[in-house]
C-alpha cells in the first residue's frame, strides 16, 4: 500500500520531484532551527511548541477522515487501475484488515514525507545551534503521538459518519465542546485535551517530570489505541448495488443555472448534480467551515492564550477566508472520474474553468457569512465593505492559481516541489501583504488602504494573466489516463 | 478516399516503446478489425487515432482532419466506445445521454435518447445513476452515447465484451446495418468469432509492430479461420509449460 501511495502520487509529478518534497520540507526545518532562537525573542519555546502540536492534531485529522469514504473507498481506481484496497473483494482478507492497512499506511505515508524530514531538519542544526539531540526525538516522539491521536479520532469519526449521524454528530459534538469550553473558560487545559503536549512539557527542554511525561505519553498512546481499534471494528462496508431510481435533474438545472452559457452551461449544470448526488457539497462545507473555525480559534488563542497583541480586524479575516477556501477546489476534483470526458469533444482547460466557476459559486456565499458574522462580533462592520472586496479578489486570485497549476489534479501536483514552492510563494506574498496592511488600518488608515488597493491591483491583474494561462498550459493534457 | 490515415506512427511512454512505426488507411464503409496480443499496442492506437493521445511522432487525419492538432474536431465527428465502461458515477442513464447530446449541440434530444434507451431495453433503468448499473447496461450506455449523435466513423474498443448473447447479437447486427448504410467502424476486440462474420478488412498488430494488414479475403485463406490466421500472424501463439 505504501509503494501504491508513493506510485500514486509520483505519476504525474514524477519520482524525483515528489522525492523533493521531504527535501524541501528538510531545508524549511532546518531554517526554522538556525533561527529559532531569534523566533523565540518574540513567541517564547513554548508557545511554539504548542502551536506545532496543535498543527500536528488538526493535520492528523485531516489525514484521517478515508474512513467517510467508506464504499467509495474500497473500488477506489484512478482510470483503469485498481487500488489495493479492493481486495478484500478478491482475497480472504477483511475489509477491517485493509482499512487498518489504509490507516497505517497512511500514518508511516505522511510520518516519513513530512514529520520525519522535519525532525531532520531540526537536527542538521544541531552543529550550529547547540541543540541536544534528546530534546529534538522527544520533540518528534511527543508530536508524532499527537498527530496519531488526530488521525485516529478522525478515523473513528469518519468510520462513524458511515455507520450513524447521530453518533458521528455526538463525538464530533463532544470533541468541540470540550474545545469551547477550554477557549471559554480555560478549562480542560490543553496539556489536558491533548496529553502528548503535557508529555512535552513534562520533559526537556521544558521540564524534568519523568512521571507525569510516562503517565501522559502512556495516555495518549492508549486513547490512540483505543480509537484506531473502536474505527476499525465499527468499518461498515455496504457492497449491495442500490437500485434506487432517482429524479432527472440534469435537464432542469441547465435551464436553471444563470449566466453561463454554452457548453459550460451543461459542464457547470453537470458538476451540481454530481456534488447533490454524492453527498460532497456537506463534505465540502465542513472542510471550509472547519478551517475557518480553525482560523478564528488560532486567532483568538494568539490574542487571549499567548497574550500577544495582535490587532486582528475583519480585514484579515476576510483575506484568510480567501486562501483558506481553495480546499473545496480541491473537493471538486475529487467527486468523480473524468476519463469519460475524453470520449466527447470537451478539453481540460475548458472543464478546469468550469470548476473554477462553480468553485466560486459555491464559496463566495459562505465566505461572505463568515465575513459578515466576523465583522459584526468583532464590532468593526464599518470595515465590512472592505473586507467584502478583499474576500472576492483573494477567492478569485486563489482559485485562478490553484486551477493554473495543479488543473484536475490539485492533490496530486501540490506534492510537486516545483510546483508546490510557485504555489507557496504566490500565495504566501499577497497573503503576507495583506496581512500587515490589515494591522495598520486602526494606525495609519489612509497608507493600509492604499496598500491594500495596490495589492488587490496586482491580485486581479495576476488572476487574469492566470486564467488566461489555463488554455495554454493545459491544452494538451488529456482526460486519459 | 480514406477516412483514416495513420503515417509512422510511434509512441513511446518513457523507455517502453507501445508503436513502432504504425502506418494504415481505413476505407469509407470498412468494418476494419485491429486484432492482437494482451499489450501489442491496440488500444494505445486507438487512443491516438481519436485524439484523446499524443503520439510521440507520425501523423494522423481522420474525416480530413488532423487529429493532432485538432483532436477536439476529431472527437465532434466521430463516436467512440472505450474499452473500460466508465460513464459518469452519479449521472443517470437518462442524464448521460442527455449530458453527451447537450455536448454535442444536438437537436431532438428527447427523440434520440428515447430511441437508445428502447434500443438498449434500458428504458426502466433510464432513473438509476450509473455507478448502480451492471456493467453491461454501461457498456449500453457508452455504446448508446458514442451513437447517438449519428457519427460517420465509430472506434470501438472491445465493444461486445461486457454484453450478453442476446445483446451481441443485437448490436452485431445493427453494426452490420450502420456499416452497409455508410457507416465506418474501426474496432478492436479478442472475440475473433464475431469480429470474423463482421470485418472486411483488418490489420494485427504485435508488440508495437503491424504483422498483417489487408483486405479479409485476402490474407484469410479459404478454409482458414481468423483465430487460425491471427495465431500464424504473431508466430503461433506462445507455448507454455504445463502447470
Amino acid at each position: 500500500m505504501l509503494k501504491e501511495e508513493f506510485r500514486s502520487h509520483a505519476t504525474y509529478s514524477g519520482k524525483e520531484r515528489f522525492l523533493t518534497f521531504p527535501v524541501f520540507v528538510f531545508f524549511l526545518a532546518t531554517i526554522v532551527g538556525l533561527t529559532l532562537e531569534k523566533i523565540s525573542e518574540t513567541v517564547s519555546l513554548e508557545e511554539l511548541a504548542t502551536f506545532a502540536h496543535l498543527s500536528a492534531f488538526i493535520y492528523g485529522i485531516s489525514v484521517g477522515a478515508f474512513g467517510l469514504m467508506g464504499r467509495q473507498y474500497l473500488e477506489r481506481r484512478y482510470g483503469r487501475n485498481n487500488y489495493l484496497v479492493t481486495l478484500p473483494y478478491l482475497l480472504p482478507f477483511s475489509f477491517r484488515t485493509a482499512f487498518l492497512g489504509i490507516f497505517l499506511r497512511d500514518a508511516l505515508f505522511y510520518v516519513v514525507l513530512l514529520l520525519v524530514p522535519a525532525t531532520c531538519g531540526l537536527v542538521a542544526a544541531i552543529p550550529v545551534m547547540g541543540y541536544s539531540m534528546v530534546s529534538i526525538l522527544l520533540f518528534f516522539v511527543a508530536v508524532l503521538v499527537t498527530f496519531m491521536m488526530g488521525l485516529s479520532l478522525s478515523f473513528l469519526a469518519s468510520v462513524l459518519f458511515i455507520r450513524s449521524r447521530a453518533l458521528f454528530l455526538a463525538i464530533t459534538g463532544a470533541v468541540a465542546a470540550v474545545f469551547l469550553t477550554h477557549l471559554v473558560t480555560g478549562v480542560p487545559s490543553l496539556h489536558t485535551i491533548i496529553p502528548p503536549l503535557e508529555f512535552q512539557m513534562s520533559v526537556r527542554p521544558f521540564g524534568d517530570d519523568t512521571y507525569a511525561a510516562l503517565t501522559s505519553i502512556a495516555l495518549a498512546v492508549v486513547a490512540t489505541v483505543v480509537m484506531t481499534c473502536a474505527a476499525c471494528a465499527a468499518v461498515s462496508v455496504r457492497i449491495e448495488t442500490s437500485s434506487q431510481m432517482h429524479r432527472v435533474l440534469l435537464p432542469s438545472y441547465v435551464s436553471r443555472v444563470p449566466l453561463v452559457k454554452g457548453m459550460n452551461l451543461v459542464l457547470v449544470a453537470k458538476e451540481l448534480v454530481d456534488l447533490r448526488r454524492s453527498g460532497t457539497v456537506a463534505k465540502m462545507f465542513f472542510s471550509l467551515v472547519l478551517p475557518l473555525l480553525f482560523l478564528s480559534f488560532a486567532a483568538w488563542f494568539i490574542n487571549n492564550g499567548l497574550a500577544i497583541p495582535v490587532g486582528f480586524n475583519t480585514v484579515f479575516y476576510a483575506a484568510m477566508v480567501g486562501f483558506v477556501g481553495i480546499l473545496m477546489y480541491n473537493w471538486l476534483n475529487n467527486i468523480d472520474l473524468s476519463e469519460y470526458y475524453s470520449l466527447i469533444p470537451v478539453t481540460v482547460p475548458q472543464l478546469i474553468r468550469v470548476r473554477v466557476i462553480v468553485f466560486l459559486a459555491l464559496t463566495l456565499g459562505i465566505s461572505a457569512f463568515f465575513v459578515i458574522g466576523i465583522s459584526i462580533i468583532n464590532g468593526d462592520t464599518e470595515l465590512l465593505w472592505l473586507a467584502l472586496i478583499v474576500m472576492f479578489v483573494t477567492s478569485l486570485y486563489m482559485a485562478a492559481l490553484t486551477a493554473y497549476l495543479t488543473g484536475l489534479k490539485t492533490n496530486t501536483f501540490l506534492f510537486d516541489t516545483s510546483v508546490l514552492a510557485k504555489f507557496s510563494v504566490m500565495s504566501f506574498l499577497p497573503d503576507v501583504c495583506l496581512t500587515i496592511l490589515s494591522f495598520s488600518i486602526q494606525s495609519d488608515w489612509i497608507t493600509a488602504l492604499t496598500g491594500i488597493l495596490i495589492v488587490l491591483f496586482s491580485m486581479l491583474l495576476t488572476t487574469l494573466i492566470l486564467y488566461r494561462g489555463i488554455e495554454t498550459k493545459w491544452s494538451r493534457f488529456s482526460f486519459a489516463t | 478516399m480514406p477516412v483514416i490515415e495513420a503515417k509512422d506512427i510511434i509512441k513511446d511512454f518513457g523507455a517502453m516503446r507501445a508503436l513502432d512505426g504504425v502506418s494504415l488507411e481505413v476505407r469509407k464503409g470498412d468494418f476494419f478489425g485491429f486484432f492482437g496480443p494482451n499489450g501489442a499496442g491496440k488500444t494505445t492506437l486507438l487512443r491516438i487515432l481519436t485524439g484523446q493521445l499524443q503520439p510521440s511522432s507520425g501523423s494522423v487525419r481522420v474525416l480530413d482532419t488532423d487529429a493532432i492538432e485538432d483532436p477536439i474536431g476529431v472527437k465532434e465527428l466521430v463516436g467512440i466506445v472505450p474499452e473500460v465502461e466508465s460513464p459518469p458515477t452519479y449521472l443517470t442513464g437518462y442524464e448521460y445521454l442527455y449530458f453527451v447530446g447537450k455536448v454535442r449541440k444536438l437537436g431532438d434530444l428527447d427523440d434520440r435518447i428515447e430511441k437508445w434507451l428502447k434500443f438498449f431495453d434500458l428504458e426502466s433503468k433510464g432513473g438509476v445513476i450509473c455507478k448502480d448499473l451492471s456493467k453491461g447496461m454501461r457498456q449500453k450506455l457508452m455504446i448508446a452515447s458514442a451513437f447517438i449523435h449519428d457519427p460517420q466513423l465509430v472506434f470501438m474498443d472491445e465493444p461486445f465484451i461486457n454484453l450478453d448473447p442476446i445483446y451481441q447479437k443485437i448490436l452485431r447486427e445493427f453494426l452490420q446495418d450502420y456499416v452497409s448504410s455508410g457507416g465506418t467502424v474501426f474496432m478492436c476486440s479478442h472475440i475473433l468469432e464475431i469480429s470474423e462474420r463482421l470485418c472486411n478488412r483488418l490489420a494485427i498488430v504485435d508488440s508495437g509492430k503491424v504483422v498483417a494488414y489487408g483486405d479479409k479475403s485476402e490474407l484469410v485463406k479459404d478454409g482458414e479461420g481468423l483465430e487460425e490466421f491471427f495465431l500464424k500472424s504473431i508466430g503461433g501463439g506462445r507455448k507454455r509449460e504445463p502447470f
